[in-house]
């Protein structure tokens, strides 16, 4: 058994919960992130036990697993956001609220009550742990997910394992990871911490992010290596909940959803086929044609990493590559040629034909991807020159020749001088980066 | 109106052509692997062809905004020689490829026990891949060729919505409704269909699984044939809807069963397509 996808309701905010829910079902995902809010099963309400009861029935009609969230911006406090906290000094609060969310999970028969520290100083780590004893110690047996959130007292994974240590080790606190957190503070890959959490996690949550910034991302809009780090929640044979969680768009929510369900089945789908590939060289034949409906706009980068993950294995990689652009087609042509970058130094010579034959093709997409970073290093300098020549003559923009400025010669301006002149004497114009190119050099 | 024609050999054809059907109207097409008039002698050649179907012809008919598909396989007529008919070895290296929306043309051109092998060969094949079956039936002997036809697929396990049986006319158009396979028509001067009597077979049959197409070549023939039909349906007093259903929808449900049609067509390249009409060698 697998992991299941799962979306955070935070990022359905201005949705009725139960509309909410159906979207997300209706979209493919398989679970929800339910976030406890004001509008959202509020757990102040007079009539809580009924509401839960109903969205209990809901979730079940739907086929959707659940984990509670308690991130709620504006529940205990109308003014102060996420106030109060464990490290505040009412405290009780914040742990009442706890306990009454490890409520509804339970009623929910969800998989844990996913929690974070709070906005403090270092000092109040003792009265955090006391904080976090109470809410162990009071309701139902449910787990709870510490969620280390960049610029609070726990804000990295060995914050929170460290936290638990101290509390002794208790069964019931275990650690929720948000990933795109990995890629903001932590000092290794999300990976890494999916590794170094292990059994202990209970609870993910999906999103990408950039180093240094907590801002919540759509996958492809920052650093996360998404293929990557499903792979290793597989790897440690996770099987809980992981929910993307974007709660700033809830404005376009089911676009958004959308795209986001796409994003991870193609990166789902990638790191399967990695593995496969890795397992069985021999399956790069089926798989590496089926990337392009597999990932869509991504199957570039998706080619390049099935050729990577073939290279490390394979006994002949020349011949692989050398196969796999015979009988491809153009877009797998394509991937071949953009992957010598990362593959083709350990098979040069075969490279080297792969690139020139590319470079007899009358196909734009071909050529521009044949004069990249290997063609540089590679190929013969007089094919070289022609390939840019041929690229102005195709109307190919020269941003597509790795190190243009780096390796122009005075042969290559000579060339490209020589086809302005004769465009200027049939009438027609010079392309700008033809001038562009000569202009440089003057 | 718009257009999918679901048979045509663009390879046989010149960019006037693409230049026109775009004009027309056609936004998709699929072209089938067939024999080139020129018999071929190895199965190089048949490499070399099913590259250009899935690359070369592909970014041609990008550069006129028309999504172009293809069905690949060992044709009839070349089944019967045995230095082409290892195709078949080849084959499913190729049916994996995106682009790849059915198997096809399979059937039989002179009924011969080697038609029926490479035949049989390439129904299972579709089976395996998941792909739907265009099935041409002869010149010759058509209602024979047809009824055998008929009796194979039922035979071979494929679901009769899976299949095209084409080159269809009046006298094998009922057995193929009957068996609730696609029917398929090629609108081609002298030798298969014309217009009058094609808007004659879709008002005693409706619309429901009739597909049309130009079947266009490099013998004398018309790629606008779809359109044409599709106007002389107008003209016989079907509605639009009917034409989209017979010209575009009814193509795109069929081969849709391969999960592989993308029906914008790939982007052209790193060149704006809108400037050049045709294939650009330095001629801007």
């Amino acid at each position: 058994m697998t992991f299941h996808l799962g979306y955070g309701t935070n990022g359905f905010a201005n949705h009725r919960l139960d509309d909410a829910l159906a979207v997300i079902a209706d979209l493919g995902y398989t679970a929800v992130a339910l976030t406890l809010d004001h509008h959202h099963l509020d757990p102040f309400a007079d009539d809580v036990g009924k509401q839960t009861e109903q969205v209990a029935t809901r979730l079940q009609e739907l086929g959707l697993r659940v984990v509670v969230e308690t991130g709620a911006r504006y529940l205990l406090d109308p003014r102060r956001k996420h106030h109060p906290t464990l490290v505040s000094e009412d405290q009780e609060v914040r742990v009442d609220f706890l306990v009454r969310a490890k409520q509804i999970a339970a009623d929910l028969g969800a998989d844990c009550v996913s929690f974070w520290s709070g906005v403090g100083s270092p000092d109040a780590w003792d009265h955090l742990k006391s904080g976090v004893a109470a809410v162990l110690e009071t309701g139902p047996s449910v787990p709870l997910g510490l969620e280390p959130e960049p610029g609070m007292v726990v804000e990295r994974l060995d914050q929170a394992l460290r936290l638990r240590t101290e509390l002794g080790n208790p069964d019931l606190l275990r650690i929720t990871l948000d990933v795109g957190h990995c890629v903001a503070v932590e000092p290794q890959d999300a990976a890494a911490c999916i590794r170094q959490a292990g059994e202990l996690l209970v609870n993910v949550q999906l999103d990408d992010m950039l180093p240094g910034v907590h801002e919540h991302l759509e996958f492809g809009e920052g650093q996360l290596d998404l293929p990557a780090t499903l792979a290793a929640l597989t790897g440690i044979g996770y099987t809980g909940v992981a929910a993307v969680e974007l709660p700033r768009h809830s404005h376009a929510a089911p676009d958004v959803a959308a795209r986001a369900l796409r994003a991870l089945r193609a990166a789902q789908w990638l790191a399967d086929a990695e593995r496969a590939v890795r397992a069985d060289p021999a399956a790069i034949d089926t798989l590496f044609p089926a990337a392009g409906r597999a990932v869509g706009a991504g199957q570039d980068a998706a080619r390049v990493r099935l050729l990577t993950a073939f290279a490390d294995v394979a006994d002949d990689p020349a011949d692989g590559l050398t196969r796999l652009y015979r009988y491809g087609t153009s877009a797998e042509r394509r991937g071949v040629l953009c992957g010598l970058a990362e593959v083709g130094d350990r098979a040069p010579a075969a490279g080297v034909a792969l690139v020139e034959d590319a470079l007899r093709s009358n196909e734009t997409d071909l050529v521009a991807a044949a004069l990249g970073p290997f063609a540089t290093r590679h190929l013969g300098r007089h094919a070289w020159r022609h390939g840019v020549l041929k690229c102005l003559f195709m109307g190919i923009p020269l941003t597509a020749v790795d190190g243009l400025d780096r390796h122009s010669d005075a042969e290559l301006l000579r060339m490209v001088a020589a086809f302005a002149d004769e465009r200027r004497a049939a009438g027609r114009p010079v392309p700008a980066d033809a001038l562009a190119l000569l202009g440089k050099a003057s | 109106m718009r257009i999918f024609d679901p048979h045509i050999h663009m390879t046989s054809r010149t960019t006037d052509d693409y230049e026109a059907m775009r004009d027309a109207g056609v936004r998709a097409l699929v072209e089938p692997a067939f024999w080139l008039g020129q018999p071929r002698t190895n199965v190089g050649s048949f490499v070399d062809y099913f590259d250009s179907l899935l690359g070369w012809e592909r970014f041609r008919a990008a550069q006129f905004g028309i999504a172009h598909h293809c069905a690949l396989a060992l044709n009839p007529k070349e089944a019967n020689d045995p230095r082409c008919s290892e195709v078949l070895d080849v084959l499913p290296r190729y049916l994996v490829k995106d682009g790849v929306v059915a198997v096809g043309e399979v059937g039989y051109d002179s009924m011969t026990p080697e038609e029926d092998d490479a035949f049989a060969r390439q129904l299972e094949l579709a089976l395996r891949h998941d792909l739907p079956v265009l099935v041409h039936t002869p010149h010759r002997d058509k209602q024979e060729g047809t009824k055998r036809t008929l009796d194979v697929v039922r035979e071979s396990g494929l679901a009769p919505h899976r299949v095209l049986v084409d080159h269809l006319n009046e006298t094998t158009v009922k057995m193929v409704a009957d068996a609730g396979c696609w029917m398929g028509f090629s609108v081609y001067p002298d030798t298969k269909m014309d217009e009058t009597r094609m808007v004659a077979l879709l008002a005693e049959y409706g619309t429901e699984r009739m597909l049309v197409n130009s079947a266009a070549d490099w013998g004398r023939s018309d790629p606008l044939k779809t359109r044409k039909t599709g106007l002389a349906m107008l003209d016989a007093g079907f509605g639009e809807s009917d034409v989209d259903t017979v010209l575009w929808r009814n193509p795109v449900e069929f081969y849709g069963q391969s999960g592989r049609l993308e029906l914008e067509p790939v982007a052209a390249g790193a060149v704006d397509a809108a400037t050049g009409s045709s294939v650009l060698r330095g001629e801007r």
